[in-house]
């Protein structure tokens, strides 16, 4: 009780002296402290935030530097997205193309092919008449020959063998009247 | 014809001369080439090497002996013996050529196919000197393949009126057409 008696009267006392010179401290330790806060504040300012900040704009350099690689990287893929759909079209292009060429020649070579198989079998055609025809007129023209030499044989056994004296004379005395007259 | 020929002829002319016989010998020589053109057995046996000549000879002697002069046989053995019978035709045409010659007459080689009488003869001699400017002596072939009518050759002048010839003249146009 004794000690509850004390801070009471230690409290009243200091009502009585003013409350706050309890929880201010003492000119000298506060100048201290200050003093002390200069000295601490002066070497962080000097060395301790120059190299926070450096470190802070080295990070900040390299995010802003890797935004930038990666959106040139997408710039690039977008370039080689773009070429490759472009020659992706040209291909299709050029291979359409390709078989419509194909196709054409090909219409071609067949009407050609034909149309010479169809030369070649009217030539053939027409050769092999001319043929036949000059085989067929040989033919008739030897049996014709063949003919001719048979009856002029034939004639001239008959006209020989028909003829008796009396003609034989005839003609003697036809050729001597044409001699005589000549 | 050759020289050889030619010079045969004269030499059996002369020959016939001396032996007093140039017609005869003219006109058997003339036969004899006719009758050797008729026969190709006559011909291929006289002119057979495998034959010897004496044998030729004797057939010469064994056909001619009796119809023919000796003079005659005598002139176709030594052409036999010569080995130039195939030539015999040949020189008794130029014979016959050189004996019209020499009695300034030309021969005119009648063709017929049968024999002719003399009285055709004897017109023939007169419209073929008529004819042709010569006086000609007509010398009678007979010759089957003129068929009928009478084929005359003067030196180069043929005077051709035989059926041979029309018949021939058929054969050709019946080739041409």
């Amino acid at each position: 009780m004794h000690f509850l008696n004390a801070l009471t009267v230690l409290a009243q006392e200091e009502e009585t002296s003013g409350g706050l010179s309890l929880v201010l401290p003492h000119p000298e330790e506060l100048i201290a402290g200050i003093l002390a806060f200069l000295i601490v504040f002066f070497f962080v300012w000097k060395w301790a935030l120059p190299t926070i900040n450096k470190t802070l704009e080295a990070r900040q350099q390299a995010i802003t530097a890797q935004i930038d690689e990666a959106e040139a990287a997408k710039r690039e893929a977008e370039t080689l997205l773009t070429d490759y759909k472009a020659q992706l079209a040209d291909s299709k292009a050029e291979g359409n193309r390709i078989v419509e060429e194909a196709r054409v020649a090909g219409d071609q070579m067949k009407s050609e092919i034909i149309s010479k198989a169809n030369d070649e079998a009217e030539q053939l055609i027409a050769k092999a008449r001319t043929e036949a025809d000059t085989e067929k007129s040989r033919a008739l023209a030897d049996a014709r020959r063949e003919v001719g030499e048979l009856s002029v044989e034939l004639a001239g056994k008959i006209v020989g063998e028909s003829l008796d004296p009396k003609a034989h004379q005839d003609l003697v005395d036809r050729y001597l009247a044409d001699l005589e007259k000549m | 014809m050759d020289d050889r020929t030619v010079s045969y002829a004269n030499g059996i002319l002369e020959l016939a001369r001396a032996e007093g016989e140039a017609d005869r010998v003219e006109n058997e020589l003339f036969e004899i080439a006719q009758a050797l053109d008729k026969s190709p057995e006559l011909r291929s046996a006289l002119t057979d090497p495998q034959l010897p000549i004496e044998r030729k000879q004797a057939v010469i002697a064994d056909l001619l002996g009796a119809r023919a002069s000796a003079t005659t046989v005598g002139i176709v053995q030594y052409i036999v013996s010569q080995g130039r019978i195939s030539e015999l035709p040949d020189v008794a045409t130029a014979l016959v050529e050189k004996a019209a010659e020499a009695r300034s007459k030309a021969l005119a080689e009648v063709r017929s196919a049968v024999p002719l009488d003399d009285i055709t003869i004897e017109r023939l001699t007169t419209a073929l000197s008529k004819a042709t400017g010569k006086s000609v002596e007509v010398k009678v072939i007979v010759d089957e393949s003129v068929i009928g009518g009478i084929v005359a050759r003067v030196g180069d002048t043929v005077i051709d009126g035989s059926i041979a010839r029309r018949v021939d003249s058929l054969r050709q146009a019946l080739n041409t057409r």
